[in-house]
């Protein structure tokens, strides 16, 4: 019996495995496909203003654009299988420096950005789900459908004008201040991190401030996610046999509640919440626009708007892989908790 | 044909602040009446981008800004003039097509390299063996050869080009150390090293480049900081919010009008303005322009010229952060007249231009496209009012189109617009720079389809002069003819403008059109 369960998860995961495969062809040839179709070309953009046709050319033919599509999108391809994703157009920046660099910030504002989530989500949807019905429950619900669907740029407009400009409490922009960043030396991107490594007690303050409208911006956003996610579990938990059978041992609602019902409710919300990583992703774009965040995705758009196709590539790239390596090791969990999730 | 890069929307930007100061350090006495901080920290703000700190890499202003304060040049254009002189050498023409430069002894890289001509030689070669897809290779093409002897470098060019000089001040021809540069490709940015009063500290690409100064510096410039820092800001109202928050002491570009005004009220601010050379015009690709003949094609280009209304364009969309601008040679330069003035007025008349279209036979009004850009050059409000003017003469009926930049600057010069908003940013302050590229018959980059033989002989005969009065006239002429073709329409001349912050000193003094934002020069009280 229990080989035979074994076996099967280990055949799901390697056609899990294997679907991957495929998965991320596609999307490099969809991205690949996307770039070369959208008007414009890098050179063009960044040097043909005042560039006669014939040194466009010549220029153009230098940074092997003139190629065939099929050659172009082949090299792109032994590139990415190398893992060497080149050095963007614009700007000479080796795409994986940028990745590294900026990827670095991005995962220190999701991060937090999933604290905040998490902190609001999971505790409102508890409430709600645990006095059903009543006006802390469709507050919480309306809390979540209207912050779910405000636009992440409009949140943090209000925000800065609020926090930023009419309070002046908090920094509105940029990962940190300038002296500040200065100061510390980047190790693994994440500032706050760097300046823990460093020893840099004093900058704290400073990068914690800088953090708190962009990641609260964020992670409210996924909260509302998170709050229905619990609620709609919590009120399916407690309908459950265990749970009156609990009560009927005596142990109080406040312990039925956080020790039986959460206990079994998270389950599904860790599965569903880690695969919002795709959609925190996005989030983070717009939210490192609003609050010049300097994350992939600032990045991410500068060089679109450059048509940068190495860049582009390259950061798009590891976006594809970042979310699919998180699905992948969702689904692992998933199957690893629930014997019947099996192809 | 310098660009301003991506960022560079709106109008340009020269920043006068408040000081005429002295450029002595040690406590040099500033306008206010205090004196400067030598080891004060001075933050800029910007929303430029850096495409390459090594100079075979770039040909943009954001990086040429760096490269000024990083590297040396043979020669230079000192502050508040647009004159050349020294900068790491002595310059002088041997003859027509020969230019020999003694390099000035005790120059330093700030790794304590001395700085020497096979340095010179090399960074020269260097640029067009890399020839960079963003570099300024296409500078040097009037270069036959470079070599060195001893303490000199002689240049050995083409054809006689008058402008050589002015190509040795940009900061495409700095110097790089041989023994630190590749020669067949480019350094890393946070690896470069040059003799300027600056080195670079640290860099962390987009957002921060920290300046100190080079110990080893042995040029004239003498220094009002000890550190210089250059924020790199993803847009505009970040920059904004920056400086009224007091992050950074000097925002520098690029800032619309209504974000200058919101500066200048805001407190502990001002505004520092100072003369620049950036245009803005309308062009007409005359295969694709309204009109069936060159005649009537002419004719409509001549009433559109009659009847825009430029110092309307300069106080209704720019808040008068622009001037107007009557020739494609801005004023300030030597050689610039205002032809346009002379030949069309200086203000509009639509009876002279009803008559023109008339004479040629065109029927009114004429439909015309006028195709802009917001990503780049932020025309949006140039080109509403140029629409307005021309439909309110009665003689055109203009539909406004616009396109990003990746599309639109690829569509402009490669005949798919009749009429476009364009601008440009000069590599030097030479009136060569606003004709050469322009106009010649074969190798305009406009690709506009203006061809004038006589032109062409008159941009040869000012290439080949190296007499200022002879080239004035040339030059005159030249303009006195292009206003009669009006193959484009000058609209306006920036001026540059900045926030700057109560006790920073010096701005000013740097703001000139040469475009060189010397660090150096700023200060704090």
């Amino acid at each position: 019996m229990a080989s035979s369960t074994t076996g099967s998860l280990r055949r799901y995961l390697v056609t899990r495995l294997l679907l991957v495969i495929p998965m991320v062809f596609i999307l490099l040839t969809i991205v690949f496909i996307l770039m070369r179709v959208a008007p414009g070309d890098p050179i063009q953009a960044s040097v043909g203003a005042h560039l006669s046709p014939a040194q466009l050319a010549v220029r153009e033919h230098q940074a092997g654009f003139d190629k065939p599509l099929l050659v172009q999108y082949f090299n792109y391809l032994g590139q990415v299988f190398t893992g060497n994703f080149g050095t963007a157009i614009t700007d000479h920046q080796p795409v994986t420096q940028v990745i590294t660099r900026n990827g670095g910030a991005t995962l220190e504002l999701t991060l937090a950005a999933m604290l905040v989530a998490v902190l609001v989500g999971i505790p409102l949807g508890l409430l709600a789900g645990r006095m059903r019905d009543t006006w802390i429950d469709v507050s919480s619900r309306l809390f979540g459908i209207v912050i779910y669907a405000a636009p992440v740029f409009f949140l943090g407009l209000l925000a800065q004008e609020l926090f930023g400009r009419k309070l002046g409490w908090l920094p509105t922009s940029s990962q940190a201040s300038v002296l500040t960043q200065l100061d510390i030396k980047p190790h693994t991107h994440l500032l706050i991190l760097d300046a823990v490594i460093d020893g840099k007690w004093g900058a704290l303050p400073d990068l914690l401030k800088h953090l708190v409208l962009p990641a609260a911006v964020l992670g409210l956003t996924i909260s509302g996610v998170v709050i229905r996610l619990v609620r709609v579990n919590v009120i399916q938990t407690l309908r459950g046999d265990y749970i009156e059978a609990a009560r009927a041992r005596g142990i109080g609602e406040r312990g039925v509640v956080v020790r039986h019902a959460l206990r079994n409710a998270l389950v599904p919300i860790v599965t569903i919440t880690g695969l919002q990583a795709a959609l925190l992703m996005s989030g983070a774009v717009l939210t490192e626009q609003t609050f010049n965040w300097p994350g992939i995705g600032n990045r991410l758009v500068f060089y679109l708007e450059a048509r940068d196709y190495t860049a582009v590539q390259g950061i798009v790239t590891a976006f594809t892989l970042a979310v699919v390596v998180i699905s992948l090791l969702i689904d692992v969990i998933n199957a690893w908790i629930d014997p019947r999730v099996r192809y | 044909m310098r660009k301003v890069g991506l960022g560079a929307v709106g109008v340009a930007m020269v920043i006068g602040a408040a000081a005429c100061g002295s450029s002595s350090s040690g406590g040099a006495a500033s306008p206010g009446g205090g004196s400067t901080n030598p080891k004060a920290t001075v933050v800029l703000g910007t929303t430029d981008t850096i495409v390459s700190a090594d100079p075979a890499g770039s040909y943009d202003l954001p990086s040429w800004t760096l490269q000024y304060n990083v590297y040396q040049t043979l020669l230079q254009v000192p502050p508040g003039t647009s004159d050349i002189a020294a900068s790491a050498a002595n310059c002088d023409f041997k003859g027509k097509t020969t230019y020999v430069c003694n390099l000035v002894p005790g120059q330093a890289f700030s790794n304590g390299d001395p700085v020497t001509a096979d340095d010179v030689v090399f960074s020269f070669n260097r640029v067009i063996a890399i020839n960079s897809p963003n570099g300024p290779a296409s500078l040097f093409a009037p270069m036959k050869s470079v070599t060195a002897s001893g303490n000199t470098v002689t240049f050995t060019l083409k054809a006689p080009d008058a402008t050589w000089p002015d190509v040795l001040t940009t900061a495409a021809a700095s110097i790089v150390d041989q023994k630190v540069f590749p020669a067949k490709k480019l350094l890393a940015d946070d690896k470069v090293v040059g003799s300027g009063p600056y080195q670079l500290s640290s860099y962390t690409p987009n957002q921060l480049a920290e300046f100190t100064p080079n110990p080893h510096y042995g040029g004239s410039a003498k220094l009002n900081n000890s550190k210089f820092v250059v924020k790199y800001e993803q847009d505009a109202s970040t920059l904004v919010s920056d400086a009224q928050s007091g992050q950074v002491d000097i925002a520098y570009r690029t800032l619309s009008p209504t974000q200058l005004s919101a500066l200048e009220s805001s407190n502990g601010l001002s505004l520092a303005k100072g003369a620049g050379i950036e245009i803005r015009y309308l062009v007409f690709n005359q295969k694709l322009q309204p009109g069936d003949t060159a005649a009537q094609k002419l004719a409509i280009r001549k009433a559109a010229a009659q009847v825009i209304d430029r110092a309307s364009i300069a106080s209704s969309a720019y808040r008068d952060t622009v001037t107007p601008l009557y020739s494609i040679i801005p004023q300030g330069l030597n050689g610039a007249t205002e032809a346009l003035k002379t030949e069309y007025g200086a203000a509009p008349d639509v009876t002279k231009a009803k008559a023109a279209l008339e004479a040629a036979g065109v029927t009114t009004p004429v439909p015309l496209t006028l195709w802009y850009n917001v990503n780049h050059y932020n025309d949006a409000d140039l080109a509403t009012e140029l629409m307005r003017q021309l439909n309110a003469s009665g003689l055109f009926k203009v539909k406004l189109q616009t396109a990003e930049w990746a599309t639109y600057d690829k569509a402009a010069l490669t005949d798919t617009y009749g009429a476009f908003l364009f601008g440009w940013f000069p590599d030097y302050p030479d009136a060569d720079d606003y004709t050469g590229p322009f106009f010649p018959c074969k190798t305009a980059f406009l690709n506009d389809h203006y061809c004038n033989p006589k032109v062409d002989q008159l941009i040869s005969a000012e290439q080949a002069s190296t007499s200022e009065s002879e080239r004035n006239q040339i030059f005159a002429q030249m303009q006195t003819l292009l206003a009669q073709d009006v193959p484009l329409i000058p609209i306006w001349q920036g001026g540059q403008v900045a926030a700057v912050r109560d006790g920073v000193t010096g701005v000013e003094d740097t703001l000139d059109p040469a475009y060189d934002f010397r660090f150096w020069l700023v200060g704090k009280s």
